[in-house]
């Protein structure tokens, strides 16, 4: 059995042996509540760990929620905003973007609201009622946002960020261009299923294969929907059917509507979004998630070099999927 | 007829002719349920702090127990500060202003006290073991269909937890795929005994040991995961071999402190296998259930999945996976079936038992599951002590 599996190179060792040819190079780790794999292929393990660990953290320190001293944190308490660094320009900026380009369906001042319904660090015991709700949408609009030089001001005390549905994917990026940084062009990075690819694996030198998760119940592995092949550009995924609350036997999307202050409720059950980077990828999934198969898939047609690959469920129950253009052609090796 | 549908159409009819003092459990909708504690032991006391969590639902308006010390221990709860105190259970049962009793006692008094308290109009949370006899178990069975507006909880609370739903819908959905073999340990490397004040005997207090108040290893600890799998599997064994002794600490006790107890199930075609030994703490609690597709095994709050390979054989296969919230493996190839931290089992089964009552819903460990649950650890008991095997007869298919 041992024989039939690849030669991996784990970056352990110190990196003063030379080869000729490009070795495959995999480097593991948890961050950001999940687990990271990076896989690249290079002549010399010229990124360790220890760089990849350092740069998680240093964005974590930014925009992680789940770090009561982040800035994210530091500024969802304050009364007026907070001068933030280069990660957090970035994200919310990106976020700003996708708030315009979606009209509203994406939000980065969610807070309150995932807050309300139990996707934040703490969990409520019970559900939030109508009335909570309704006092809490005030506090949710970008618009409340305002940028001077770089201080990030809010408008009202109670706008509060949530940066989990595109950190992520900004996370993955900035790995891949570390990765970049010191020469290696030929890559592919996961952190909790976001997905950043370029160049070629070696030595065949064919594309990357990515599989789609099919949707399962929960926690069970399984099977791969589709298989897509990249060799360059990015992949995120945003579904329902993992993580969600209960309620009266019904599974609550963790993906809260903005406008109405509750869970997305359609026949989408996940969608996997293809963009030259994962920022972008990560910051379109939810929103498409919220529009529904019709509107999400006339919405991913007009946007230039946007795919994206829907599952949802037909009105008789059956699970069916669907994919925009850009996206069919991913599915050719 | 369905239970509630009963209640519903039976509740205004009947409501004035229910036996004693019926209407204190049928007005108990309003605000917290006022309870009792009676047995202010270890386990008295965890459910007595439990309640203090869930203010909304529960006042305590009295304390029962035998004993001076333990009464002395649950007074000083600030959440019993109010709450009357009493030596005889019969004192609290009478007490109108107790709408339900949690009985924490030894085994052998739980089913006189639970009958005495169905008569006596009261809700109740009855500690697992159910009853110490399988004659006690049928008799409960039949005694609380007489009280159909009373709710009678087993405190099998492990099973309220959202891990073991979670485990059960696998089981059901097949994740698992065939399961043939249960494998159930509850180890200790102590002697299982609890210091006895100076006053006190040590039948009062270790009770445990002695056979005539206590089942054993299988009542006390066993029982859970013998309860888990009836209701998971939606069966009960039908023979149980066993085997056992007095092996290491020969201190005058009469229960066994090692015991092991086969149980096979016909029509699921499993072997489910439950030890408990108090002469080695290595492995503690284990409880393993294995399928052609994977293996579960549990920790009381804790629960992680193994599939077989050939579930994990097609992720295997590209470069990289992309989904919402992608599945988590632990380094040994498990995937943790629970990613947010849960609260003990207590606390939701006490949530049920105020759920049950204020909505006159029928309990998830209810009196028949109880039933089912006691006659397998007697069956399990007589073959330990007899070296026998037990065969399940058709008096206790309860449900």
């Amino acid at each position: 059995m041992n024989r039939l599996l690849p030669v991996f190179i784990f970056c352990i060792l110190a990196s003063s042996f030379s080869r000729r040819e490009k070795e495959k190079i995999q480097i593991n780790g948890s961050a950001q509540g999940t687990t990271y794999h990076i896989t690249y292929y290079a002549k010399d393990c010229v990124v360790v760990k220890s760089q990849i660990d350092s740069l998680l953290s240093a964005i974590d320190q930014s925009l992680s929620l789940y770090n009561p001293h982040s800035l994210i944190n530091q500024f969802n308490q304050s009364n007026e905003g907070l001068t933030v660094d280069d990660h957090f320009i970035t994200v919310i900026k990106a976020a700003q973007y996708v708030f315009q380009k979606t009209n509203g369906l994406f939000d980065i001042t969610i807070g309150p609201l995932t807050k309300a319904w139990g996707f934040g660090p703490v969990k409520p015991d019970s559900l939030p009622n109508k009335k909570a709700i309704q006092s809490l949408l005030p506090c949710v609009d970008s618009k409340l946002l305002k940028w001077e030089g770089k201080k990030l001001k809010k408008k009202k005390p109670c706008v509060q960020l949530d940066a989990n549905g595109i950190a992520q994917g900004y996370s993955v990026d900035q790995i891949g261009l570390l990765l970049e940084q010191y020469g290696i062009n030929d890559y592919l990075v996961e952190l909790g299923g976001e997905i950043r690819v370029k160049g070629k694996k070696w030595p065949e030198q064919t594309k990357m294969s990515v599989g789609i998760e099919a949707p399962g119940e929960d926690f069970a592995p399984t099977a791969l929907k589709k298989i897509v092949w990249l060799d360059k550009g990015a992949l995120t995924t945003s579904g329902n059917y993992r993580r969600y609350r209960e309620s009266g036997g019904k599974h609550l999307s963790h993906l809260i509507n903005p406008k109405t202050g509750y869970p997305f409720d359609n026949e989408l059950i996940s969608v996997t979004v293809y963009a030259p980077d994962a920022i972008t990828a990560d910051a379109y999934d939810n929103a498409l998630m919220g529009m529904g198969l019709r509107q999400a898939l006339d919405f991913v047609e007009k946007q230039p070099g946007l795919g994206a690959y829907f599952i949802y469920r037909q009105k008789n129950g059956n699970i069916a999927d669907s994919a925009s253009r850009i996206f069919r052609s991913l599915l050719q090796p | 007829m369905k239970r509630r549908d009963f209640i519903e159409k039976t509740g205004l009819l009947t409501g004035g002719l229910l036996l004693g003092s019926s209407w204190h459990a049928m007005a108990a909708t309003a605000g917290p349920l006022k309870m009792a504690i009676i047995g202010c032991g270890d386990r008295g006391l965890g459910i007595l702090s439990v309640l203090a969590e869930q203010k909304e639902q529960f006042t305590l308006t009295a304390v029962c127990d035998l004993l001076d010390f333990r009464l002395e221990a649950a007074r000083k709860d600030p959440f019993a500060s109010s709450a009357k105190v009493y030596k005889d259970y019969r004192q609290v049962l009478d007490d109108k202003n107790v709408q339900g009793v949690i009985i924490a006692t030894s085994l052998d008094m739980h089913f006189s006290i639970a009958a005495d308290a169905l008569k006596a109009g009261k809700h109740v949370y009855l500690e697992k073991t159910m009853t110490y006899s399988i004659p006690e178990a049928i008799e409960l069975v039949k005694l609380s269909a007489s009280y159909p507006a009373q709710t009678l909880v087993v405190g099998h609370q492990y099973r309220y937890t959202p891990l073991y739903f979670k485990v059960k819908d696998m089981i059901t959905k097949g994740y698992l795929g065939t399961v043939t073999q249960i494998d159930c340990r509850w180890d200790r490397n102590w002697n299982w005994r609890r210091p006895v004040p100076a006053g006190y005997t040590d039948e009062q207090i270790n009770w445990r040991m002695y056979k005539r108040h206590s089942g054993g290893l299988p009542a006390e600890l066993l029982s859970h995961q013998m309860d888990f799998i009836n209701w998971a599997f939606d069966t009960h064994p039908d023979e149980i071999m066993g085997t056992g002794g007095i092996d290491y600490y020969k201190d005058g006790r009469e229960t066994y402190d090692n015991v092991q107890a086969i149980l096979r199930y016909n029509t699921k075609g499993m072997i489910g296998n439950f030890g408990a030994t108090c002469g080695n703490a290595r492995e503690g609690y284990i409880f393993k259930i294995k399928g052609t597709r994977g293996m579960v095994s549990l920790l009381p709050h804790e629960g992680v999945f193994y599939p077989e390979k050939d579930a994990k054989k097609e992720l295997e296969t590209v470069d990289g996976v992309t989904g919402a919230t992608r599945i988590e493996w632990n380094k040994d190839g498990g995937i943790p079936l629970m990613t947010e931290k849960m609260k003990d089992g207590t606390w939701y089964a006490m949530q049920e038992f105020y759920n049950c009552v204020t909505q006159k819903k029928m309990p998830v460990s209810n009196v028949r599951t109880g039933a089912t649950t006691a006659v397998c650890v007697h069956l399990a008991n007589q073959a330990i002590y007899s070296h026998s095997i037990q065969t399940w007869k058709p008096e206790f298919n309860f449900i």
